[in-house]
């Protein structure tokens, strides 16, 4: 059809689509090489709203001049499958590329914004457009009652929704890593230039603990410390409930008893205390040739040391560090505005939810592990993540009806 | 019923599957295809729930309780497709992979708690990555059925039934893959505080889906059809690159999804 056409003869088509995307990315090159990189900080509140009101008012229009050339093609597929040819293409760069916090050596990467791509003039050029092109696109539609209009517009407002809240709330975005000690409570993080920062709320730590993974045996070569076979080390795991044996070269090996809050007595046998210094401990049996003995080993921590069990002259037996399993803060949360949240439960995968700000269990001192003094905590405020859930709610609709109905919309 | 019992349901499941996903070929088996596939979920479904009883806990915390719900899920949502859909080979692919994790089951069953890391230990872990396999299956398929499309093209023969097929096999995949990537999302945001990172995993995983959105959008406008299979073909490609190529990358040495 348009091969009769001359390019830029109206309507336009994919060659003008194309030419003009090409155009677009190339200016982002261009101000990238010369004005340095997109500053998010240009669009913190309030002038993403005004921005965003701004896009509102073009699509309003957008719908009023529907008919004329401009938006028939800014709203056709053509330009939408330019566009997302650019996102893609501009994509693989961002994937082939190291993506770097702070730029150290320029070269002729860096200075398209390569190396940063997210926040490269490019980048953004054609997230804006895509925004404001699907925009249009939703807004010049008349709604029916039908499957396709169904499917068109939980996709297309989904994803208009998710790109609208998450690329202009970007910049309210913030998060902190807030460090409390046990039974104390804080409000003061580092910045990013480890700058003191009062935030508007408040963590109180009243306890912190970690439950730890039942621990697996080992054989190690004496020597070495390496465990055994060296190229395919075997690790037994422990379980209290199965009466499952171990044999290594012809040794036995048995659980006889497990206590998983562990501490030694002077007689080198071990008690259940439940305290923080304590751990795992496990008496086990060897048998070997109607040779029977008994011991007690444990991986042991900061506060007590390790006991293994001499298997023969090269063998030991020991118990392997136990892993983490959960590591759980109860706190409760005051912000300035008196808001007062409680969660005794906070770990990793269950935040909690305190007005726009939420609440990660982050981390703890790795070198005390169950004894650390202090739980670590990420902040992060923002407040326009319901708006993204309603688009990510939507496109997931939308979704399930592609798999429902496919491309053919049965009858 | 304890995990000793399981070979016990895990036979019977798979041969119903596999009489089912045989006679599905026989016009005039059909019926009871259906009757013996839903047989073997029914099946499998009672060791979950007489299991789960049993243990007196939800069955989610070992590797092979999580494989238990692989092979319920990959077979009950390919048999729900195959019932929409029609495509009978569905049943066979379904059958196949189900299959494959109660035979790893059988063999090896990693029964002991594994000590899975705190951000694993999320209910998002198994429906993320089931969609992801159905949705990695239907675009398989769609590229093998586009390649033919396109030997018979090039000696002008159309084929308007395996347009359609390929069209609604990108769309079901398209479904699951933007249901995969929302409910890792979701996961992410939970486990780290951010939904989106532009982590390399995740650059390339958003490159394959734009790559088939591109060919979606193509397709609804009439271009040259070719145009489109080679977006399909290409789209392929980037996916197998995010699904197993990215760790190999050098943009991606210090990627969270580096397993
Ligand atoms: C999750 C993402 C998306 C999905 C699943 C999707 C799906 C679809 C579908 C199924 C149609 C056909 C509707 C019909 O049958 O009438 C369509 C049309 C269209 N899409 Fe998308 N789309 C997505 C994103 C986009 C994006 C990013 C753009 C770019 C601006 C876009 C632009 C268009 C346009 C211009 C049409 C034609 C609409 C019309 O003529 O009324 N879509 N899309």
């Amino acid at each position: 059809m348009h091969n009769k056409k001359r390019i830029w003869q109206i309507p336009w088509g994919y060659r003008e689509s194309i030419a003009i995307v090409l155009g677009i990315v190339l200016v982002g090159f261009m101000l990238q090489a010369t004005i340095g990189k997109f500053d998010f900080y240009l669009l913190s509140f309030p002038f993403n709203l005004y921005f965003g009101i701004l896009s509102l008012a073009f699509i309003v229009l957008s719908v009023f001049l529907k008919r004329k050339a401009f938006f028939i093609w800014f709203t056709s597929l053509s330009f939408s499958v330019s566009l997302i040819g650019a996102i893609t293409f501009l994509s693989i760069i961002m994937g082939l590329t190291k993506q770097v916090p702070i730029i150290d050596r320029a070269n002729i990467f860096t200075l398209l914004g390569f190396n940063q791509m997210t926040s490269s003039w490019a980048f953004v050029l054609i997230y804006f457009l895509l925004l404001l092109s699907l925009g249009s696109t939703i807004a010049k539609r008349k709604p029916r009652l039908t499957k396709q209009y169904l499917v068109f517009i939980l996709n297309h407002i989904g994803l208009w929704l998710i790109l609208f809240f998450a690329g202009l709330g970007y910049s309210d975005l913030n998060r902190y890593i807030m460090y409390v000690e046990i039974g104390e409570t804080q409000w003061r993080v580092y910045d990013k230039d480890s700058k003191v920062v009062e935030l508007p709320i408040a963590i109180q730590l009243n306890s912190f603990t970690i439950e730890q993974y039942i621990p697996k045996l080992a054989v190690i070569d004496k020597k070495t410390g390496e465990v055994l076979p060296k190229d395919k080390p075997i690790y037994f795991q422990i379980d209290t409930n199965s009466k499952e044996e171990f044999t290594f070269n012809g040794y036995k090996i048995r659980l006889k008893n497990y206590i998983h809050n562990a501490v030694r007595s002077s007689d080198s046998s071990y008690k259940e205390v439940p305290m923080k210094a304590s751990c795992p401990a496990a008496l086990v049996e060897i048998r070997n040739n109607n040779k029977v003995k008994s011991h007690w080993i444990s991986a042991g921590n900061k506060m007590q040391s390790p006991m293994f069990m001499d298997i023969d002259s090269n063998l030991a037996l020991v118990m392997t560090p136990s892993e983490p399993k959960s590591f759980i803060s109860n706190i409760e949360v005051y912000t300035q505005e008196g808001g007062y949240y409680k969660e005794e439960n906070l770990r990793v995968n269950h935040p909690l939810k305190a007005g726009s700000w939420r609440i990660y269990q982050y981390g703890y001192d790795n070198n005390m592990g169950k004894m650390s003094s202090y739980s670590s905590f990420e902040l992060v405020y923002d407040p326009w993540l319901n708006m993204v859930y309603v688009g990510i709610g939507l496109l997931a609709l939308g979704s399930l009806l592609l798999i429902i109905f496919g491309k053919n919309y049965k009858k | 019923m304890s995990w000793d019992s399981f070979i016990w349901f895990a036979l019977p499941s798979i041969l119903l599957w596999v009489i089912a996903s045989l006679l599905v070929y026989k016009t005039n088996y059909r019926l009871i295809s259906n009757i013996l596939f839903l047989m073997g979920i029914s099946t499998f479904l009672l060791f979950i729930i007489l299991f789960w009883n049993h243990i007196n806990r939800p069955p989610f915390r070992t590797m092979g309780e999580t494989r238990l719900w692989y092979s319920f899920f990959i077979t009950t949502i390919g048999f729900i497709t195959y019932r929409i859909w029609k495509y009978k080979w569905l049943l066979s692919y379904t059958t196949l992979v189900g299959s494959v994790f109660i035979i790893i089951n059988l063999l090896k069953p990693e029964i002991h708690s594994t000590n899975l890391m705190p951000a694993l230990q999320s209910s998002w872990f198994i429906p993320h990555v089931t969609s992801y396999i159905l949705s990695y299956s239907m675009f398989g398929a769609s590229t093998i059925a586009a390649i033919i499309l396109l030997f018979k093209l090039r000696k002008d023969k159309e084929d308007k039934e395996l347009e359609k097929l390929i069209d609604n096999l990108v769309y079901v995949g398209f479904g699951f893959l933007a249901l995969g990537m929302l409910m890792g999302c979701m996961w992410a945001k939970a486990a780290w505080g951010n939904y989106w990172s532009w982590d390399p995993k995740e650059t390339w995983a958003f490159l394959t889906i734009t790559t088939y959105l591109a060919y979606i959008h193509t397709r609804i406008q009439r271009i040259n059809i070719r145009t489109s299979l080679w977006i399909l073909i290409i789209a392929l490609i980037l996916l197998c690159i995010t699904w197993l190529g990215v760790s190999y990358l050098p943009s991606a040495q210090e990627s969270i999804h580096v397993y």
